[in-house]
């Protein structure tokens, strides 16, 4: 991709969220919560976008393991990061919707809230894996073992409300009857594409990032064998010094 | 090498999480409730101080404001419990509001000393008509 394909990409991703946060302050006030529901077109995107990230990851994850090319390694390793920051928004705006209408930030015996967070750490620790080892290939293929079996945490988060009798409300949107009204839900889908954009330009980025890095990581390792061979020079013997 | 060290345990912290979670100190709050109806049922296993959580509807026209805090009914449409709270209720608290108090049987009331609001899914305008509560039973 050209340069003016990336630039145009965040262009388009900022417009998104500019029109995206346009639309939510147009939205009427909640009947019981008034302007506090408004969270929801950042908190909802979040969420869903995280568990699109993590998938994303482990399918990159399964499609190295196949094929062995670096690409589905770098798409894996930049979804799982867009993953955790997709999750920390949820986990965050969450917790500032949850103190007016709940009356508490965090509640430690939810299923919704503790899976999450625990959902959110596993993939820290993703990152920090990729992190520890140096050697690429068997980082790549720890890493896709991790991002696949990590993956069950998605749906537990999911059907985490169904599941368990929790604070966190149930679900709104993907069901029959979906309780919620034309403008919320208008709104909702405007974000959730907004939040799809910005996403989208976050992987491109990321992976651009991630491939040159790897390209540096190669010349540098080709630069340091040339020093070392430099570093050794042969005795001169045909020149022996005067005062022997 | 490294990665062992740093792997096994991470693994095993994950899995003393998730086990406390299920079969831990959680496990009792993975009812994270009590409707009236199981707390009446079960009222036998909460001798009086014995610390519980109680979710439900506050009935219409039984909030009373009281020196130390909010007297109200609470139901889940089967059964109903008097609830005593001591504190401020939350800014969203009001008649026919899902809420999860916290505390403990006080003969037949139940005497709490937190409260917080149980919000159902429904996203509505101000405008559009009837507010239906939530029957407090669902998950």
């Amino acid at each position: 991709m050209r340069e003016r394909s990336y630039q145009a990409l965040s262009l388009m991703a900022i417009a998104a969220i500019a029109v995206g946060f346009t639309v939510a302050t147009t939205v009427p006030p909640e009947r019981v919560q008034g302007e506090f529901a408004k969270i929801m077109f950042v908190h909802v995107p979040s969420a869903w976008l995280a568990f699109l990230a993590f998938g994303v990851t482990m399918i990159g994850g399964a499609a190295w393991l196949i094929r062995k090319t670096p690409i589905w390694d770098r798409v894996a390793a930049a979804s799982a990061e867009v993953g955790v920051f997709y999750t920390a928004l949820a986990l965050m705006t969450g917790m500032i919707w949850g103190y007016p209408v709940w009356g508490t930030f965090w509640d430690w015996s939810d299923a919704r809230m503790m899976s999450t967070a625990i959902m959110f750490f596993v993939y820290v620790g993703y990152l920090a894996l990729r992190r520890s080892i140096p050697d690429p290939e068997t980082r790549a293929r720890r890493s896709a073992i991790l991002g696949i079996v990590a993956f069950v945490q998605v749906p537990l988060v999911y059907f985490s409300v169904t599941l368990f009798r929790t604070l966190h409300q149930g679900t709104t949107v993907v069901r029959p009857d979906a309780p919620i009204d034309p403008e919320f839900l208008r709104a909702l889908m405007i974000n959730l594409a907004a939040f799809t954009v910005v996403y989208a330009a976050f992987m491109t980025w990321r992976t651009r990032l991630a491939r040159l890095e790897d390209e540096l990581e190669e010349t540098e390792a080709v630069a340091d064998f040339e020093i070392a061979g430099s570093g050794i020079t042969a005795p001169n013997l045909e020149e022996a010094p005067d005062h022997v | 090498m490294q990665y062992k060290w740093f792997v096994l345990p991470a693994i095993g912290v994950i899995v003393l999480v998730l086990g406390f979670m299920m079969f831990g100190g959680l496990g009792d709050n993975l009812i994270y409730y009590l409707t009236p109806t199981e707390a009446v049922d079960q009222h036998v296993d909460f001798p009086d101080g014995e610390r519980f959580r109680l979710g439900g509807l506050v009935t219409e026209g039984t909030v009373e404001t009281t020196s130390g805090g909010v007297t109200f009914i609470v139901t889940d449409g089967d059964r109903s419990i008097t609830v005593v709270h001591t504190g401020a209720p939350p800014q969203l608290f009001r008649e026919n509001i899902g809420v999860v108090v916290e505390g403990a049987w006080v003969g037949d009331r139940f005497e709490s000393d937190t409260l917080i609001i149980n919000h159902d899914e429904e996203y509505r305008s101000e405008e559009d008509g009837t507010y239906v509560p939530p029957t407090g039973t669902s998950g």
